[in-house]
Order: structure tokens, then sequence, then C-alpha cells
């Protein structure tokens, strides 16, 4: 198969797209056929779905990646899909509100909170899915593991409540954005491709001043996240350095002493 | 013809993704091992892909590549690189022939020559008229691909689109699949394949509803698709058991692609290694999103190297299926107790984890149970648990433990323990400084 076919080119694409033809490969059904084997298809589609993707798409041939492709350092899959996600996908696509009831954190029951739901957000790292929702009452950004959903209703919301939510959200959001300058130990230059793979899931710029032959890497991250930012500083250890931010430099100062102090070195 | 090869998009766009906006175009064409001439009409070329995708016109959006590549979080929901593999070139007279086909057989089933009155009546003037030979070797490609089939019956055939897991679907079984198709392609790797028919349903689907998009992945290596580009390559030279010749650029040596020089007087001295390899196992590393290729060469036994260093990729001579079997059987045995690829010696090694203070939930142990592999956890009090592993060499292992900060406490190998301090001391070192201003 080559990933590279005529019929991909894109000026055949947007000629196509004007058109509205759908023109669908033996690779991309043969991916799917593929899919569809994942545990994961029982809870994406009604029965009588699966059953007829599974016919229209018996005569393709499957791909055997399994012998020759291995996974490794991978997350043990807690879901990849949840029965939550096609409800609250289709809350979220109707501007709906939501009435919900959950444990939080520290395992305390919330009931029938009104929220507008904002989107599905899935932890690559965590491998389970989150709702992540506005609190009416508490005018606050939550994210919430399906998890620990008990039950979700869809309540009424109108459009003018809705507009206020939106906006809302995204000033939350903003303010929750922090930024953080990594520069790369000089001596460790030669790592630089391992380095930047490491950051390469976040948010980021890179600045390469030629005198020095430094790089300098701004990550912007939101401010939960902070200890994502932190892990994969120690994942790094000593190649990389934090040169601003003020409280990730600290974290790193009292993270490297207490590691010492659990080896007896303070 | 030579096959058009895309080693040069790849090499260039990863650069350029991975290191966002930190070179000049000296320093990055440097970097390439390509002119800076061969620079600006590569990044006019993607541009060129990027715009006609997105239907916007250069000239309101005169923006930098690095800016219109540049992930944001928030706005994620469409695979940016994608478009590397709508790179393909196709003369403007051919796009504008397989449009029209498509387009009129999605209709209805058309054979042949109703095909060529079609385009005889809709190709503009200035483009040349197809003769049957052109429309049939078509129609035969756009089968072989698999978009098109043959309705039953004898000759002439009637052609039509092949596209039930999309017409045969209610609107809102088609939004199931729109979903099923996000969540896998952006959750299981490979994904290339997953994306391009997320494309098409989309495109079914604005046909229905608006599509928003309600879900986000955090946080994914989205580059990680630039390298699913040799895959196929890969797998199918597996399963022929096929040996590989290519020129390997390691990502140590800094130069990243050498251009394929036809002219002989032109050659210069490349830097890549040429190698041959009957190709084994490949491994998708999933704490750097990274590829890897794993074989064996007659030379050098077990041999590994990084996909992103794959260029100019042929298949040779296939060896025996018994010779296969053998050498597959010693690496599986070799990587048996790898972390991610490592063939060294195994070491055991032991290390104490501490539970989170203050009564929080116990993350620690859920983080070690979902990411630490084949370790077991073999004693735990109320302070802390102890977690044994077997793995080979302790190079791979060493950023998972050493991300857990002060939750981990290396008890043995005693070396691993002492290299630990070391490191943990000279990071203090970084920062020791702020301390006078607390």
């Amino acid at each position: 198969m080559n990933p590279f076919e005529k019929i991909f080119n894109y000026q055949l694409f947007a000629r196509l797209h004007e058109s509205s033809t759908i023109t669908i490969t033996a690779h991309e059904r043969s991916w799917l056929k593929t899919m569809l084997a994942h545990p994961a298809a029982s809870q994406a589609f009604q029965p009588d779905t699966l059953s007829k993707l599974q016919q229209i798409l018996e005569p393709e041939e499957t791909y055997d990646i399994a012998s020759s492709l291995i996974e490794k350092a991978k997350s043990v899959e807690k879901q990849v899909y949840h029965p939550l996600l096609r409800q609250l996908r289709r809350v979220i696509a109707s501007n709906q509100g939501v009435r919900i009831t959950y444990q939080n954190k520290n395992g305390r029951i919330r009931s029938e909170q009104s929220g507008f739901p904002y989107k599905l957000e899935y932890s690559m790292v965590k491998r389970e899915w989150y709702l992540l929702w506005y609190h009416l009452r508490h005018h606050s950004f939550m994210a919430t593991r399906f998890q620990n959903i008990l039950s979700v209703a869809k309540t009424e919301l109108d459009d003018a409540q809705m507009q206020i939510v939106i906006a809302q959200i995204e000033t939350i959001l903003d303010s929750k954005k922090e930024q953080a300058v990594i520069e790369v130990v000089r001596s460790y230059n030669k790592e630089l491709s391992r380095i930047l793979y490491a950051f390469s899931c976040f948010e980021k710029d890179v600045e390469y001043e030629a005198d020095t032959d430094t790089y300098r890497i701004t990550v912007t991250f939101l401010m939960d996240d902070r200890e994502y930012i932190l892990s994969k500083m120690r994942f790094l250890g000593k190649r990389v350095r934090i040169v601003s931010g003020q409280e990730l430099k600290e974290r790193m100062l009292e993270s490297s002493e207490k590691a010492l102090a659990r080896y007896g070195m303070d | 013809m030579a096959r058009e090869s895309f080693d040069k998009e790849i090499q260039f766009l990863r650069l350029l993704v991975l290191t966002s906006g930190a070179y000049s175009r000296q320093q990055f064409a440097e970097r390439l091992g390509i002119s800076v001439h061969t620079f600006d009409k590569t990044i006019k070329r993607l541009k060129d892909i990027i715009y006609t995708m997105s239907n916007e016109l250069p000239a309101h959006q005169e923006k930098e590549l690095t800016q219109m590549l540049r992930y944001s979080y928030y706005d994620s929901s469409d695979p940016m690189l994608l478009f590397l593999f709508r790179a393909k070139s196709l003369k403007e007279s051919e796009s504008m022939r397989l449009s029209l086909i498509l387009t009129a057989i999605q209709e209805q089933a058309l054979t042949a020559a109703e095909l060529i009155d079609v385009c005889n009546e809709q190709l503009p003037a200035d483009f040349p008229l197809p003769d049957e030979k052109t429309i049939r070797s078509d129609l035969k490609y756009l089968e072989e691909v698999g978009v098109i089939c043959k309705e039953p019956g004898g000759r002439p055939f009637r052609y039509r689109i092949h596209n039930e897991i999309v017409t045969s679907l209610t609107d809102e079984e088609l939004t199931d699949l729109y979903d099923f198709v996000d969540v896998m392609a952006n959750t299981q790797v490979p994904s290339v394949q997953g994306y391009l028919l997320r494309d098409n349903l989309k495109k079914a689907r604005k046909q229905a509803e608006p599509a928003a998009e309600l879900f986000l992945y955090k946080y994914p290596f989205y580059s990680r698709i630039l390298d699913e580009a040799h895959l196929y390559t890969l797998f199918r030279a597996i399963r022929h058991r096929r040996k590989l010749s290519f020129l390997y650029f390691s990502p140590k040596s800094g130069k990243r692609y050498t251009s394929q020089n036809t002219n002989p007087l032109f050659e210069k001295e490349s830097s890549g290694k040429q190698e041959l390899v009957l190709p084994l196992k490949v491994i998708y590393d999933h704490q750097y999103g990274r590829w890897y290729l794993l074989g064996n060469s007659n030379r050098l036994g077990i041999t590994k190297y990084r996909v992103e260093g794959l260029t100019q990729i042929e298949e040779k001579e296939s060896v025996s299926e018994d010779q296969f079997a053998r050498k597959c059987a010693e690496l599986e045995e070799k990587i048996q107790f790898s972390w991610l690829l490592d063939t060294g010696r195994p070491v055991k090694i032991k290390v104490r984890f501490y539970h989170p203070e203050g009564g929080e939930p116990n993350f620690i142990k859920h983080r070690v149970q979902q990411q630490g592999q084949w370790g077991t956890i073999t004693e735990e009090n109320e302070e802390s648990f102890v977690f044994e592993i077997i793995v080979n060499g302790t190079m791979e292992i060493r950023p998972w433990l050493r991300s857990f900060g002060s939750s981990c406490e290396v008890l043995e190998p005693a070396y691993l323990r002492r290299e630990f301090i070391a490191e943990w001391k000279e990071i203090q070192s970084y920062y020791e400084s702020i301390r006078e201003n607390l």
C-alpha cells in the first residue's frame, strides 16, 4: 500500500470537495475493518450499525499489523471508548446543558449540579475520558472523569445564557495559560532530537542562539498541567533547565532536595 | 520513471515541527543538507498544498509555514501534518478528468463510453480531450485503489462509486462512525488511513449538520504520522521476508537528508550510511512518539534504526521462511525485557515508591500500575511500596523512574542508586541560586 496515492492529491481533493463527492479507498476501509476488531467498537455503535459495517467491510483485506508491530512503554489502556461518549457528544452538539451527579477527587458525591458541557477530552497518558464542563452556580471550569460521573441528564439552556457561558469559558482558559522557558543544557545538544520530541506534544516555540549554540524552548500550557510539565522535566533530568517560570523552578529545587533526602543526602 | 519520493518533504516537516521557528533559512537548509533555493521551493510547494486544501487565498493569509503548523491545543482537532500525504503530484488535466469521472458516477453508474461523453461535454476548452484508452486506464486505477467498482452484469461494464460505508448509514449512524474513526485515529497507531477516512466522513456529515469538534486528545505526539509514510513499505517487506536497502541518517549525525543526484558530476559525498537489512519488527515508542525499525544484517546481527532516518528505501532479495523465522525468534528473545528496544544484558531493578502525603488519592500507585509494563509490586505498607522489574540495561527505564521525582527511590542495583544521587545533585545545582531569593 502506498500512502501517497494520486487519489489523495490535494488538488483533486479540493475539486471533489466542491462537488461533495466522497471517495473512500480500499486502504481506508481496511484500516476501518482492522479497527472494528478492537473491543472499543462494541461501545461505539448500536449493535445493528456495527453488524452492518462489518458486513459491508467483509470483502476487504485486513492488515496483519499485529505480527510486525510492537508498541512499547504504552500506558495500560483503561478505556478507549466509554458508554457516556455517545450520549455526551450529542448533548454538546445540540448546545444543551446538563444536570450531573459525580464524585469529586476526594470521593465526595455532588448531586444534580447544573452545568454546560464544553468538550470531551481523552488523556493519552491516563488513557481515559474526561468531561470538560462549566459549573453554572460556581462559575468554574471543571474536568470530571467519565468514570466518576454517576448520572447525567440533558437540560434546556437558552441561547443567550449559552453565549455568556462560552465567553466565560474562554476567559477562564485564557487566564489559566502559563509559559515557561526551558533551556537545553549545552553539553546535551547532541540529544536535541530526543529532547525536542519529548516536548513535541505541547504548544511550543523554539529559539536558537547561534553565538552560544543554545536552544530555548518556550512551552505554553494550562496551569492544571503544571505537574505534567514538571514530570517531563524530571524525565529529561539534567539535560534541561527551566530558565523562566519561578514556580516551576522552585518546584524543581524542592523535588531535587526531597529526592536527595530519600537517599539520606540532605 | 522513478517513483516520486517524499523523503525531502518528510524530513523538512519534521525539522520544522520539532524546532518550531528556531532556525533561519540558511541554518535550516544547512541542517537538512539542501540549498537555500531548494528550501524556498519546498516551502512554496507545502504552502500551496495547505492553501489549496483550506481554500485560503495566499494574498489574504501570508503566514509563515511555521506559524501555520504551530500546534495549538484547543484548535488541534484536525491533524495538521496530514497534508503531507496529499502531496503526490498530479497533472492538472488528470485531476480535472478524475474529478469529472468521480462526480459523474456518484450520481449514477456509467460505462466508459458514457464517461468519455461526460468529459467531452464538461472539460474546459483548453484541456485536451481524453481518448478511450486514457479513460479506461483512469477507471482501472480508480478501481484498483477501491474508490469505484463495477456493477454486476456483463459488458459494457458500468462503474459506480464505492462508498456504501457512507451511503448505507443514517445520519445518526454516520455520527457514530465519524466519532469512532476520530477516536481510533487519535488514540491508536497507525493513524494516517484513519485520518484520511475522517476527512471523507467529515465531508459526508457536512451535508447533514455542521461538524463541531468535540473531542480533544491530551497530549498527542502529532508528528508521529510523518513516519507512517514509510510504515507500509516496512510492513510489506516484513510480510514478504524481503531485505531492504536504504540510506540511513542517524538523528545524531546532524544532517537529515541528502538530495538524490542523478547527475554523477554533481554528486556530493553524503553523510548517510548505505544499509542492507532484513526487516523483522517495527516498534512504536509511546514515551517519545517515535518509530523504530529492528532488523538483522549479516554483518552486524540485530540492528536498530529510527524510522525518521530512513531515506531512499528499496526492496531487495527475499530470504527463506526458515531464515526469517530464526532471525525473528532471536530478536524476540532479545527484546523480551526491553523497556523500549535495548538488547543489552538484563538487570533486576528494585525501587521504592512513596505514596502521596496527606491522604491524597494514590496517583503514584495508579501510574506505576498503568505504565510499569511487566514490573510487579512486591511489598507494600502504609508509606510506600516496592516495585521490581527485569529490564535490558538501565538506560531506557531511567527517565521514567526519574520522572517520579522524590516519590521514587532506587534501591538496586547499587550503581544505579549512586547515579541517581549524582544526577539529583546536578539538577539541584541548576536551581540553587533561587533559594537565596526565597
